[in-house]
């Protein structure tokens, strides 16, 4: 198969040759490795690579990829980082209009005219910048001789990839791993992977979030090594019986490969002791089913207990091939017949935020000392939620999240308010994805991408279906996915309320953004139909997040609230040197001489950019202490 | 002179009122409509005379609401004073006139009082116009109290803050308080601790567009503490202070190295200006920051100012 431009023009081409969505779950060769955190399965391909910017696809060198192809003039660039931060082409900060307002016209293929492509509207888009990286490579030792995957974390936004001069596939979903097989063409050395980045594609429509418009390969990029047998995919569903005193464990495993040998299970709690143990013989699927486990210790922000779960995988030879680890958690969520939302039978109550991956130096290109530096302001702060706004995030988050009792609604890779808010006014004629039957798999796989690959994080709570995308068929197809397959979490989105009439087919929970106190009190009056919550509140831009008070106190009063996610956790700046002060300094929207703009509305957070917390902190701290 | 049996000596100036006791002296300028010198220790305390300040800069929930456009008038009211009639009382003897030339050539340099009163009346440049008048105090050991009156008039703008602004000529080296920690408005004090606090320097909180930042509401005593002064002759370096207390109730100050219009003018923190003097804002009426949104959304109405009321505080200079 050959790679085709046109794929960017087309919201029905969002992925080509990618490998299926899984769970995130690690795999060793043995419980040495594990114990020191470094899988020889794993080759990280981080680091420089050759890379060439071209301002339009037209320019792009387009056979960059095959092997003869002269590379000399090439520069390099860091991967992971965004491209714009190395200077190759404008920051830019927008809110909810495109980009490309005031430069170029353009409508999603199909929104006006069900038979419009609108061909070449990204394909030869004057503004759609394209990163062509290169990268050589041998494989480690613990790699040759088997299958080999290539993982990406996060590019954005759309990319082509080829392997040895061939082509290998094609990704969109900024913010999903994306994983290929490479074996058919891979060598054990002298490897060229060859990726070719597009900052702009039909995704542009689907990933409109207000944020500073980068691109590149920002999130790691790693080969895997498949052992001869591999545990694929697990999907994790540890329930809390009705007396929410036992557990009762339920597990699915999808194995690739040859598909032979066995495999030994063992889960124990936090001092060692064994609770289940199995030894079976492997197929391809394989479901332990409703193991009961009496008196767990359930999972919560107080005490966000973890079980462990060890699989060891083997050969027919009984030879370990891989070791699988993952923690987990009972927990259980449910609403109530009064219209309470329910964690472990108890009273649940969001004291959240809302946040953005950022660095005020690497951009979204975030690091792990950022996502733990976060933890730790979560809980100096009782922040006991975050709403993973309005993307998916870097893998290890959510193990944080596990790991330190952090409730996350887990938003999807969706928003596209360019498409229906006007000026502040709601104008929805070229909305996407809207019941555009085009737009429906794409946003299916956004769900499907979030859930396969998460699905296992006891601290996922919720998943949220986006953001500001107004409401139509393929939102409810969205809402449908998680429902017919997940019984274990609520579904959440707020921009149904623009489409009340649809609240019945989206939406477990009512759910509203800066709605004053008194608005919330009156409909927590008026019998509510659905639990309520603020998805957004307390907008947290420059000096502000006065009258907190007024909604804490609706808490006291209305069982059927159960709080919000402030918006939001970081100002979106970054860090640049001043040449008239000598200075480094913080700059926002518009200083990079970007237009169309939305300027300082980039800083909200509760944070500086540079991780200083602002006064305003305090206030958090006291009143989300008020319901921990 | 001796100072030690508590009486003020009095200098009836042929443009000030001068006022000297034991370690300090003040001086009221009749042309500048204020007190022009707090002279304590022998260092000065003021760089112009204290003024009414009715204007703050823009939070970024102000501009979102358009309360900047609604409030605009005080801008100017803040930026320009003019002072319309200034009263004298010395030892509860009303002057009908201000004891200038030739009324004042009846006094000597030997004029002694308990306690003397001067009060500034300043016409505000809104239409409709009001007034607000500050009341010095001074009694027979020299402490001030200071009281501004604001008269409320229909009609109004909506008010950023009512309070007195105090220019000090060199930058201080930080300041000590008794009261609430942290940044707080009459919104957001539910998560300040009451204690007593140090703060080094002037710090000016660095949100992203430069904006009103840094107030401390109910406060009970404020300390300021400096090193340099103006004078050609005071090469010393050494700490020196000034103290503000609460009169009847708590005061709320920010203090700062800018004023309102300063910040206002700037849109990053590195075009603020080099750091000279400090800017003391004593406040009776604190607007809130709100919070609800940004773009459109005013803060609470409790949380306003009613500038159709009458507003007074008070607080004690010593």
């Amino acid at each position: 198969m050959q790679a085709n431009i046109n794929w960017l023009d087309n919201p029905e081409v969002f992925r080509v040759n990618q490998l299926p969505a899984h769970s995130d779950h690690p795999f060793f060769r043995d419980y040495r490795e594990w114990q020191k955190q470094h899988s020889s399965y794993q080759q990280s391909l981080n680091g420089k690579w050759k890379f060439h910017f071209s301002a339009n696809p037209m320019d792009r060198p387009q056979d960059f990829y095959q092997r003869d192809f002269d590379s000399s003039n090439f520069d390099s660039i860091p991967v992971p980082s965004e491209i714009e931060l190395s200077n190759y082409t404008q920051n830019q900060y927008i809110n909810v209009l495109f980009p490309w307002e005031g430069k170029i016209f353009r409508r999603p293929a199909y929104a006006l005219d069900p038979n419009d492509h609108e061909e070449g509207s990204f394909s030869k888009g004057a503004d759609n910048t394209v990163g062509s990286y290169l990268k050589r490579f041998d494989l480690s030792s613990a790699l040759i001789g088997k299958d080999v995957h290539i993982k990406f974390e996060g590019v954005e936004q759309a990319m082509y990839v080829w392997l040895n001069g061939h082509f290998v596939g094609y990704a969109e979903d900024s913010f999903t791993p994306s994983e290929f097989d490479l074996t058919p063409y891979i060598q054990d050395k002298d490897n060229l992977l060859a990726v070719e980045v597009f900052k702009h594609s039909t995704a542009s429509w689907l990933e409109d979030q207000d944020m500073f418009r980068f691109s590149g390969i920002f999130r790691s990029v790693e080969l895997l090594g498949i052992p001869a047998t591999h545990l694929m995919d697990m999907d994790l569903k540890p329930r809390v019986a009705d007396n929410y005193q036992d557990g009762i464990f339920n597990l699915k495993l999808h194995f690739i490969g040859k598909k032979a040998g066995s495999f030994h299970l063992l889960v124990k709690d936090i001092k060692g002791h064994t609770l289940l143990e199995k030894n079976e013989d492997i197929k391809e699927n394989v479901q332990i089913n409703n193991e009961k486990f009496e008196n767990v210790h359930l999972w919560n922000n107080h005490d966000p207990y973890l079980y462990q779960l060890l699989i060891e995988v083997y050969d027919e030879q009984q030879n370990l091939l891989e070791l699988i680890p993952f923690q987990f958690g009972f927990r259980r969520i449910e609403i109530s017949p009064e219209k309470v939302v329910l964690l472990n039978g108890k009273r649940l109550i969001i004291n959240g935020v809302n946040r953005h991956e950022w660095d005020a130096k690497r951009g979204r290109s975030i690091t792990m000392s950022d996502m733990t530096t976060d933890i730790n302001t979560f809980k100096e702060n009782n922040i006991n939620a975050v709403r993973t706004c309005h993307y998916p995030n870097q893998i290890p988050w959510y193990y944080l999240c596990d790991q330190n009792g952090i409730y996350v609604m887990a938003e999807n890779n969706l928003e596209s308010h360019g498409t229906w808010q006007k000026m502040g006014k709601i104008e929805p004629s070229d909305n996407v994805p809207g019941s555009i039957p085009q737009w429906k798999e794409a946003v299916i796989d956004r769900a499907r991408n979030n859930y396969e690959t998460f699905k296992n994080h006891t601290s996922i709570l919720f998943w949220s279906l986006g953001n500001e995308s107004y409401a139509g068929d393929n939102i409810i197809a969205m809402n449908e996915f998680y429902k017919s397959h997940d019984d274990t979490r609520l579904v959440h989105y707020e921009g149904v309320v623009h489409r009340p009439e649809l609240k019945d087919k989206i939406s477990d929970v009512e759910s509203c953004m800066y709605l004053p106190p008194k608005k919330v009190e009156e409909y927590l009056q008026n019998d509510p139909p659905k639990p309520f919550m603020e998805c957004e509140y307390m907008h947290d831009m420059g000096n502000s997040d006065g009258g907190m008070g007024s909604y804490i106190k609706l808490l006291d009063k209305y069982p059927q609230y159960f709080g919000g996610f402030i918006w939001d956790f970081i100002d979106q700046a970054l860090l640049v040197h001043d040449e008239i002060s000598g200075h480094d300094v913080l700059r926002y929207g518009g200083d990079f001489d970007d237009r169309h703009s939305d300027y300082e509305f980039s800083g909200d957070g509760l944070m500086f950019a540079d991780r200083t917390p602002k006064p305003a902190m305090q206030e958090v701290r006291y009143y989300y202490g008020l319901h921990k | 002179m001796d100072y030690t049996n508590n009486q003020l000596h009095i200098i009836y100036g042929d443009a000030t009122f001068g006022v000297n006791g034991k370690d300090f002296q003040y001086i009221f300028s009749y042309e500048r409509g204020g007190l022009e010198s707090l002279k304590v220790h022998g260092k000065e305390w003021l760089y112009r005379v204290p003024t009414p300040t009715f204007w703050r800069a823009t939070t970024d929930n102000d501009r979102g609401s358009g309360f900047n456009l609604k409030a605009a008038q005080w801008l100017g009211a803040d930026m320009f004073t003019k002072c319309t009639d200034i009263h004298l009382k010395v030892d509860g003897h009303d002057f009908a006139e201000l004891p200038i030339a030739p009324f004042n050539n009846k006094f000597s340099n030997h004029e002694y009082a308990k306690s003397a009163e001067i009060s500034f009346t300043y016409q505000t440049l809104t239409t409709p116009a009001t007034n607000a008048k500050i009341i010095y105090n001074i009694d027979d050991v020299g402490h001030i109290k200071v009281t501004m009156r604001y008269y409320g008039k229909k009609g109004l703008p909506p008010l950023p803050v009512i309070g007195i602004r105090l220019i000090m000529p060199t930058a201080a080296t930080g300041f000590d308080y008794e009261g609430l920690s942290g940044e707080t408005y009459p919104d957001r004090m539910a998560g300040a601790k009451e204690g007593k606090f140090h703060i080094d320097g002037l710090p000016v909180t660095e949100y992203l567009v430069p904006q009103e930042n840094g107030m401390h509401m109910q406060t009970k005593k404020l300390t300021i503490n400096r090193e340099t002064t103006q004078n050609n002759v005071d090469r010393t370096n050494e700490k020196f202070s000034l103290s503000i207390q609460q009169a009847e109730k708590p005061f709320n100050f920010s203090c700062l190295p800018y004023t309102a219009e300063e910040l206002e003018n700037a849109t990053h923190i590195e075009e603020l200006p080099l750091v000279r003097r400090t800017v003391l804002v004593i406040a009776g009426a604190v607007r809130g920051v709100g919070g609800i949104d940004s773009w459109g959304t005013d803060v609470e109405s409790a949380y306003h100012i009613n500038p159709e009321l009458d507003h007074e505080f008070s607080f004690i200079l010593n």
